[in-house]
């Protein structure tokens, strides 16, 4: 099991619990955790995944993909530099233990 | 599960719906159908039609259980087998031929001054129509069917071949009559399609460009599978974006305050286009079919059952979107579900954006001084699996 830390824009915080190869997208999504949309299914084609990965946990993080970099340019909130798509990083594969922040809006 | 399997409730019939009622207008229907129940067999369709917004966003997300490879798929018939009636991991090496050239770097790089182009070119003939003219077919028609031209690569193709294979082929795929001259004009379009691919490839890869076709020459795809999944990029790609222009032009023409505001602020005219699809889905229904017994909120479904998720519906579910019947353009931001979701989300999004929020819209409001409806020749709004508008005269003031 990997655990994630869904910190919200009004404060509130959801931790999950979630199988290894899990994405943090579907993990939210399948556990109705707001502030993650996911609508294409994790194939880093809408942008409405887009979290701010903590800083302490962006280095075992995979590199930016081609895809997933050109969908960063399209998030509804503005990009920097701890952006991630949701969809493109694993429980298990990617970390063990992560904390995000989530944008005020995805769409 | 099993607590949930003895509290399921059957599945309700709604044998008072009418094909003829759906066409002229769904909504009222749908707003019946979902105050009773998210899910409901209905005889005159031969589908249980999935109508509650939960319910359809769940079937989205759960292709194990919703599977869209349909037994019996008309669309196999009149299109061939697409990515769009496979599953993962079939789905996702279609899909993947697709490459980046949907994606909104190519739309930057190549297919913005395309767009440009052609809505420059059809913009002029409904200016040579003058005002009276129908917005549909002398400039949205036109200028959809030569964007996907372009976009695929059918050099040796008119956008008029791109309009009459779109639309023969889709009535096959709705020919749930068997009627023979429908599937007399869908499978003559078939074979138009798969010559002009025969003949285009070897061209495109002598001279390649940034078109999906040109693309597909160096992947490695079977020919069926590029005929199958071209025939139904044609089919989807045309008339919805066709479709959400009418149908945003109309709102915007029937809702004068939101127009002036746009008008004075057309950074607003994403949130029109966004709306256009929530309000009147361009693809209000699409089918899966279940691969087991199971429950869907709340609702009992057999194996094998045929679905029709009714976007249509789900986008106007109160309990997602306030007051869902009215056109606001400032309503909360909330995903609606026009674009599919899950694996199958629309390959076109990104392009149906560009081309009509972010060219066709501005272009049209700039330069048709008081763009308004021609109170002699009311406009129409038709369909239910596809809805968009049939008709739309506008008048305009010519400049002196
Ligand atoms: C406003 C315009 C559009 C709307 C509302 C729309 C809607 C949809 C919907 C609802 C689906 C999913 C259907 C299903 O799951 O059964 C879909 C899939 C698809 N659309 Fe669009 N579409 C639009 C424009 C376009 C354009 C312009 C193109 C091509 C340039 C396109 C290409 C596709 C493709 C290839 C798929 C199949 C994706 C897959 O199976 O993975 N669409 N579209
Ligand atoms: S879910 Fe669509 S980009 Fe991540």
């Amino acid at each position: 099991m990997a655990k994630i830390s869904f910190h919200h824009s009004d404060g509130n915080v959801d931790v999950l619990d979630v199988d290894p190869g899990t994405s943090l997208m579907r993990a939210a999504v399948t556990n109705g955790v707001d502030g993650i949309v996911g609508e294409c299914g994790g194939q880093a084609m809408c942008a409405t995944c887009h979290v701010y990965v903590r800083p302490e946990y962006l280095d075992g993080l995979p590199a930016i993909s081609d895809d997933e970099e050109e969908m960063l340019d399209c998030t509804t909130e503005d990009r920097n530099e701890r952006s991630r798509l949701g969809c493109q990083i694993k429980a298990g594969d990617d970390f063990d233990t992560i904390e995000v922040d989530l944008p005020a809006s995805q769409i | 599960m099993t607590a949930e399997a003895i509290e399921a409730r059957p599945v309700p019939t709604a044998d008072w719906v009418t094909i003829e009622d759906l066409y002229r207008n769904p909504f009222p229907i749908y707003r019946k159908m979902r105050e009773e129940a998210p899910v409901h067999w209905v005889p005159a369709v031969n589908r249980y039609m999935v109508t509650s917004y939960e319910a359809c966003h769940v079937v989205e997300n759960d292709q194990e259980i919703f599977s869209a490879n349909e037994t019996n798929s008309l669309m196999k018939r009149a299109m061939g087998h697409s990515m769009l009636r496979k599953d993962d991991p079939e789905h996702d090496v279609d899909r993947k031929s697709y490459g980046s050239v949907l994606r909104p770097k190519a739309i930057k790089e190549h297919w913005n001054a395309i767009f440009q182009q052609n809505s420059d070119k059809y913009l002029g003939q409904l200016k040579a129509a003058g005002p009276g003219a129908d917005l549909i077919w002398e400039y949205a028609a036109p200028y959809a069917a030569e964007n996907l031209r372009l976009i695929m690569g059918f050099h040796n193709a008119t956008q008029e071949d791109m309009q009459r294979w779109s639309q023969t082929m889709i009535n096959g795929t709705g020919n749930y009559a068997d009627d023979p001259e429908v599937w007399a004009a869908s499978e003559k379009s078939y074979n138009e399609v798969d010559d002009a691919i025969d003949e285009i490839l070897p061209y495109l890869r002598k001279n390649p460009d940034s078109s999906l076709l040109s693309g597909m020459t160096s992947m490695p795809i079977p020919l069926e599978a590029i005929r199958a999944n071209m025939k139904m990029t044609i089919g989807g790609g045309l008339n919805e974006p066709r479709d959400v222009l009418g149908v945003a032009v109309w709102a915007l023409l029937s809702n004068p305050e939101q127009l002036a505001k746009v008008l004075a602020d057309t950074s607003l005219f994403p949130a029109v286009f966004e709306e256009s699809v929530r309000w009147v889905a361009p693809i209000g229904m699409y089918p899966r079919e279940t691969t087991r017994d199971t429950v869907l909120e709340g609702v009992q479904l057999p194996k094998g059952a045929r679905l029709g998720v009714v976007v249509g519906a789900a986008n106007r579910d109160p309990k997602v979107f306030e007051d869902p019947e009215t056109f606001n353009i400032f309503r909360a931001k909330k995903p609606h579900l026009a674009f599919g979701g899950g694996n199958h989300y629309c390959a076109g999004a990104w392009v149906a954006k560009a081309s009509v929020s972010g060219i066709a819209l501005p272009q049209l409001f700039a330069e048709l001084p008081n763009l308004r409806l021609d109170p002699g020749r009311p406009a129409v709004d038709a369909g239910w699996v596809f809805r968009g508008m049939t008709s739309l005269p506008v008048l305009w003031d010519n400049k002196k």
